[in-house]
């Protein structure tokens, strides 16, 4: 039944599903069309508005806004919650105005005494049976139910069953380790499950029974086995579904809420860091249309717990017994100072981490160059034999995330960008449902939560769309707007530099083949690591092999905790790690120097498209730690070789000098380099390998612990071990059915 | 009812019995009172324990604390087992009725450490806010 509702307010306004892309779209009818809006009169006020849109957004259009529950403008029209119902002149009964397309000359009545007790009528009924729990639910504050009762409720109660007989009484549903359920609460607006199966691509979400005696739920107990499913809790318009880790604990109006950008994927989603007293209470996404639209993953919303486990506090250096010892700031860097002074420019190293800042990034490399060293590696490694890291246009994604939404075929290579980047996947999802994307898959073959055409795993695939001997390249031809989306794990292997020759080439080849509009890009690499293209752009190049062959004597990462590098016994390296966990790379340090996470600094991030954006300062970094360009600038002073910068604008006006894309926020610079990155790798031709290539995660229970950070957290370990103990009866099933 | 001799005699007593009048005045100086009365023992910690009947209970019975102690004199020096005496809880005192030891009591009471670097500080039950790392080679 209530898929029935959606399925055909679907069809009945697929137009109007999303406001963005409305806009867009109206933005670029209007230059050729005529005006074709129509009047329509909300409270006697004319407005013009495009035909189709409903009367609930012609409202929002005249600054009316109309209560409502079940209506969410990215997600299809239900029409279940009553609450937006509005008189309309000429029609015997109010109308939900969130279902009701307009109609030229519609007389809309938001105010009128109909209008109202019709509000008032619905509100009653969803509190008739709603628990008076709002003094210990975790949404009070933040809920519409109160708010809307306050400012559209009636002002007196007709309930007169205080003896408590039976208000409406519902199991509740065990959702996993992040989604709380109190489902005494839920008023049925069913946008949670609107969600799970149209964003999140997974039907684990659904109602049983109807009327009074309809549940929402999972059917059989089982987990919301999704990487975003902690947007059904921001979804929620009362206090059902709310965040399982962080109940309890703080309410709303205590809470300091400062923005800043997630750095747990490559994406930079923005965020809105909750703290009280100095503890991050909470992270929930901000609106960015652009990048996050306004989800977030679960990872990116839940590790927070992570920030305050496992953390360095205080500088160690490891003594002669083979312990790390904590000790003072100056103790550190004199160790540090002493070793470096008996070691030439050419016998130092350096390698960052995925989750380093552009400022500490630039402090790292201007200290190394001082010090007479170009050995500056990243972690996360970058083909480097053709043009490589030369031009931007090879390791950015060139068309940015929102070209998504415009695409007609997306070539996905050695990636599985379901947990690479899980709001990238929803991208490609939301454009696959609303615009007939087609999807296509080299690599392992994963559950991307939507249909694609799988091309199999094997790298002389993209050799063969190449030169069109494939039985896919007739579609490929045929696309007016395709894109490549180039993972970065494919790049690790050691043919990195022939995948990325022969996507760039054909990317170059359906662009100017098919006919693309001048502005549009192909090429795209999808990164996993926050810090990358800002180390790219820095000039740091993947030097792991050369780490490992030349064996320098001193060796400092910055946040490196991947164990790519690991400590040999009689090994004489003498390993620093500035970083904010202990982790890996804590682990076999000779000197440990406490840094700040990315609540803990004001820093740059630059995104997979370009995009760079600033994290802010939310809370101070424990103990002695300091923001990590400050240890570096700390430790070039007692060097005697002060860096040139003491404060964050000298720094950020140098990074300008190395980069400017570093400090151009929140833009994306297009490079249009690719024609000559293909023309210079025509004439490397690097070996394919026979290897399959596989994806980097291939199920949800990989997705949750990747870095130092969602490594400490204990609900990321939570949500990892109720992922094994859901999937292992399936698992014994199947042995079962297969002997 | 007392006379005025009577009086002055007791205050001659207590002062000849406090050891002249230096040492009266340097007494009242000390615990801001002499009196007169009939020696009753020494406790462990060399406090000296008098009895005069002649005033009412609740004054009767009273502890010259030793001089070591000088002006930081405590309640908490008056040893266990003169407590109950002179708080008037039994009617002997310890040199004359030996206490009961029992294997709980111990054997060295200790004096009131509080406003002293000794003194009790109860363990703090709340967790830290930030768990600090320790590496896994130094638990070995």
């Amino acid at each position: 039944m209530n898929k029935l509702i959606i399925n055909s307010s679907k069809k009945l306004l697929s137009s109007s599903l999303n406001k963005n892309i409305l806009k867009s779209q109206t933005a670029l009818l209007s230059n050729v069309v005529p005006d074709n809006r129509i009047e329509v009169f909300v409270d006697d006020k004319p407005v013009l508005v495009q035909p189709g849109v409903t009367v609930l957004q012609a409202c929002a259009e005249a600054g009316v806004e109309i209560p409502r529950f079940c209506y969410h403008e990215r997600l299809a029209i239900a029409g279940n919650c009553r609450m937006c119902l509005v008189e309309i002149e000429r029609t015997p009964k109010p109308v939900a105005s969130c279902a009701m397309p307009v109609m030229k000359g519609m007389k809309i009545k938001t105010d009128s005494p109909v209008t109202r007790k019709a509000r008032e009528g619905v509100m009653e009924f969803m509190l008739v049976n709603h628990p008076l729990d709002c003094p210990v639910c975790d949404q009070g504050g933040e809920c519409d139910l109160q708010d809307q009762a306050m400012a559209f409720g009636s002002d007196r109660s007709r309930f007169t069953d205080n003896l408590f007989s039976g208000k409406r009484a519902t199991e509740d549903k065990n959702l996993g380790p992040l989604v709380k359920t109190s489902m005494n609460r839920c008023i049925h607006c069913t946008r949670c499950v609107r969600f799970a199966s149209e964003v999140a691509g997974v039907d684990d979400l659904g109602t049983t029974g109807r009327g009074n005696d309809m549940q929402i739920g999972t059917y059989v107990e089982k987990l919301l086995a999704s990487e975003v499913s902690g947007n059904v809790i921001d979804l929620c318009p009362v206090g059902a579904l709310t965040s399982k880790p962080y109940a309890f604990t703080a309410r709303p109006w205590e809470l300091r809420k400062i923005s800043s950008i997630d750095v747990l994927d490559a994406l930079g989603s923005n965020i809105v860091v909750q703290h009280r007293a100095g503890d991050v209470m909470r992270i929930l996404p901000r609106l960015n249309e652009d990048i996050n639209e306004e989800w977030l993953d679960d990872k990116a919303r839940f590790s927070y717990d992570g920030l305050r486990r496992q953390r360095l506090v205080t500088p160690m250096v490891r003594g002669h017994d083979g312990l790390l010892k904590p000790c003072e700031w100056d103790d550190a860097f004199y160790a540090i100072a002493d070793k470096l002074s008996r070691a030439s420019g050419s016998q130092i190293a350096a390698l960052a981490g995925g989750l380093a800042d552009a400022e500490s990034l630039v402090a790292l490399k201007d200290l190394m160059n001082r010090l007479g060293s170009e050995n500056v590696f990243v972690e996360e490694s970058f083909p480097g034999q053709a043009s490589g890291t030369d031009l931007r246009s090879n390791y950015v994604a060139n068309s940015g995330i929102t070209n998504l939404e415009q695409a007609d075929l997306v070539l996905l290579v050695g990636t599985n960008p379901r947990y690479e980047a899980p709001l990238y996947n929803t991208r490609i999802r939301k454009s696959l449902v609303h615009n007939e994307l087609k999807v296509a898959l080299i690599g392992s073959q994963v559950n991307l939560s939507y249909e694609y055409d799988y091309l199999g795993d094997s790298a002389q695939i993209l050799e063969d769309l190449l030169n069109g001997k494939h039985e896919y390249s007739k579609f490929l031809a045929k696309a007016k707007k395709p894109l490549i989306v180039l993972g970065s794990a494919a790049l690790q292997r050691k043919d990195g530099d022939a995948l990325l020759n022969l996507a760039t080439r054909l990317s170059e080849k359906l662009r100017t083949q098919n006919g693309c509009p001048n502005d549009w890009r192909v090429f795209n690499v999808l990164h996993r690591w926050a810090s990358q293209v800002a180390a790219l752009d820095i000039g740091y190049r993947s030097g792991i092999e050369q780490i490992k062959a030349q064996k320098p004597k001193i060796l400092y990462l910055l946040g490196a905790d991947e164990d790519l590098v690991s400590r040999v016994d009689g090994d004489d390296t003498f390993i620093i790690y500035q970083g904010h966990h202990g982790d890996r790379g804590a682990e076999i340090a000779d000197v440990v120097l406490p840094g700040a996470a990315y609540t803990e600094k004001s820093a740059t991030y630059v995104n997979t498209e370009g995009r760079a954006q600033q994290a802010s300062f939310v809370v101070a970094p424990p103990g002695k730690a300091k923001e990590d360009w400050q240890i570096l600038r700390a430790l070039s002073d007692v060097l005697g070789n002060p860096l040139p910068y003491d404060d964050l604008d000298a720094l950020r006006k140098r990074m300008g000098e190395v980069s400017p894309t570093l400090t151009s926020y929140d833009k994306i610079e297009s490079a249009s380099f690719l024609p000559l990155s293909v023309s210079l790798s025509q004439k490397v031709k690097p070996a394919l390998s026979k290897e399959p290539i596989r994806a980097w995660q291939t199920e949800l229970g990989d997705f949750y612990m990747t870095n130092p950070i969602s490594r400490a957290s204990l609900t990321m370990a939570r949500c990892v071990q109720s992922f094994k103990k859901t999937n292992e009866p399936v698992k014994q099933t199947q042995a079962n059915a297969n002997p | 009812m007392t006379s005025i001799v009577q009086n002055f005699r007791n205050l001659a007593l207590s002062i000849k019995q406090n050891g002249g009048l230096y040492r009266s005045i340097l007494q009242l100086y000390r615990v801001d009172e002499i009196k007169e009365g009939e020696y009753i023992g020494t406790d462990r910690n060399g406090n000296r324990y008098y009895q005069n009947k002649r005033f009412f209970v609740g004054r009767s019975r009273w502890v010259i604390y030793n001089e070591k102690y000088g002006l930081d004199y405590d309640g908490t020096h008056v040893d266990p087992e003169w407590h109950g005496w002179l708080h008037y809880v039994r009617d002997d005192p310890p040199t004359v009725k030996p206490p009961i030891t029992y294997k709980w009591v111990t054997p060295n009471p200790q004096e009131n450490k509080t406003g002293t670097p000794d003194n009790y500080v109860p363990y703090s039950t709340v967790k830290p806010k930030i768990e600090a790392w320790v590496p896994k080679s130094n638990k070995k």
